[in-house]
């Protein structure tokens, strides 16, 4: 098994493609966006699909990669959900296969 | 005379299912329709409005009283920004960055309060020119060119934001669906004509109205959502901004139509437009291009606001006042 890290980041869906940059662009292998369903935060809830324009909605994008990454994308994520809605987290995780990540 | 015409407009079945959808949101059912089936219907919606207007414009011959009203059209969707800007920071002290979001909203159009405002006035036997769908795609854009100019004095240079790319703001504003959607049916309608519209009416003429019933209900279930999640952003001056502008925008519109010399129909249509709100394009422009304003102070007051508003008494209302500035 090898060491490596995950990110998990919340984002608000009209944000998303800059997120997805940001992952390509820092050399990641691979992300997985998901859509949210629901949530709560800042006293309030939300749901996805609430209006048309889906600018209230948020997205997950968890992606895996080697730990020299860490830095740079942290750097740049932290940029991005300084101006837009969004929550980052960095988890340590082990994977069969090295060479995927 | 008036008063059945308003009245009819209120009870009509777009509306009442409208009120249905917002009551049953407010008292939270559990009702929904399904959200890629609602984006399906609001697609189905604009190529339907858009193909119709088309169609009109091919068997009008266009004089240059449309490019005269393209014009003031064009005008009056840049300058509303800056009279809801100001105004919404008189009566509610907000923010820079969150008026300036907020007054590109209402100075950008709702396709929908246009397509209820059509019916309203088929239904009261008042003609309008096909082109207005055109008039209505003009005004989506330049309100957001407003809203950036308003905000731009309260930001600050925090240099870009990661991830950004070339002309992805432009891409939104220029190309999102309901222009794309809107412009090319209008095209599609205007190059085939009558005989096209034939071979396709069963599909968007004879359900259209039933189409929009379904669609405003779950208009209704969204703006009743809005209401509920976002109202305790909003103090009573913005909310009451909500009210007001859209009826100082129709007073304004009014004197401008009265001047531009327009048709009964037209004039109804043109007030509609610059007295409804967005809530579909300048929302997402304004998440990329103002992240740091609030989606809940604006999609509440433009969607849970103003939107039932025009569609209960605001349409009407405009009816009402075409009929007496074209009188």
């Amino acid at each position: 098994m090898f060491n490596k890290k995950r990110i998990e980041l919340i984002i608000e869906k009209p944000a998303f493609k800059r997120a997805c940059r940001v992952f390509e662009e820092c050399g990641v292998t691979g992300y997985t966006a998901l859509p949210c369903m629901a949530g709560y935060g800042n006293g309030k809830r939300w749901q996805r699909g609430t209006d048309l324009s889906a600018s209230r909605d948020m997205v997950m994008v968890v992606s895996i990669f080697d730990e020299n990454l860490l830095p740079k994308i942290t750097e740049q994520l932290e940029n991005l959900i300084g101006s837009h809605i969004g929550v980052l987290s960095v988890s340590d995780v082990k994977v069969i296969r090295d060479d995927k990540f | 005379m008036s008063l059945d015409l308003a009245l009819s407009t209120i009870l009509s079945p777009i509306v009442l299912f409208f009120v249905l959808g917002l009551g049953a949101a407010l008292l939270r059912s559990q009702m929904s329709v399904p959200e890629a089936f609602a984006k399906g219907l609001a697609i189905y919606l604009m190529m339907a409005i858009g193909l119709k207007g088309g169609v009109e414009m091919s068997k009008a011959s266009l004089g240059p009283d449309i490019f005269i009203l393209a014009g003031a059209a064009l005008l009056l969707s840049f300058l509303l920004p800056f009279l809801a800007y100001y105004t919404l920071r008189l009566s509610s002290k907000m923010d820079r960055i969150n008026a300036a979001a907020t007054a590109g909203h209402y100075g950008s159009i709702s396709i929908v309060t246009f397509v209820a405002a059509t019916q309203a006035l088929q239904l009261a036997g008042i003609l309008s020119s096909g082109y207005m769908v055109a008039i209505a795609a003009l005004m989506e854009v330049p309100a957001i060119i407003s809203a950036l100019l308003l905000a731009r004095r309260g930001l600050k240079k925090n240099g870009e934001v990661a991830g950004s790319e070339k002309g992805e703001l432009f891409r939104e504003v220029m190309l999102n669906a309901s222009v794309v959607v809107l412009v090319g049916s209008l095209l599609i309608g205007w190059m085939t004509g009558e005989t096209g519209m034939e071979k396709i009416s069963p599909f968007f003429v004879t359900p259209f109205q039933g189409v929009l019933c379904l669609f405003l209900l779950d208009m209704g279930l969204s703006a009743g959502r809005g209401l509920r999640q976002g109202w305790r952003d909003l103090n009573f001056g913005a909310l009451s901004f909500g009210i007001y502008m859209p009826l100082l925008s129709a007073a304004i519109t009014a004197i401008l139509c009265k001047a531009l010399s327009m048709s009964l129909g037209d004039t109804a249509l043109l007030i509609t437009l610059a007295a409804s709100a967005s809530y579909i394009a300048v929302p997402a422009a304004m998440r990329l291009a103002l992240p740091k304003a609030k989606p809940s102070i604006y999609l509440t007051l433009s969607l849970g606001v103003t939107f039932p508003f025009n569609l209960t008494l605001g349409i009407p209302l405009y009816i009402l006042l075409a009929q007496w500035v074209a009188s």
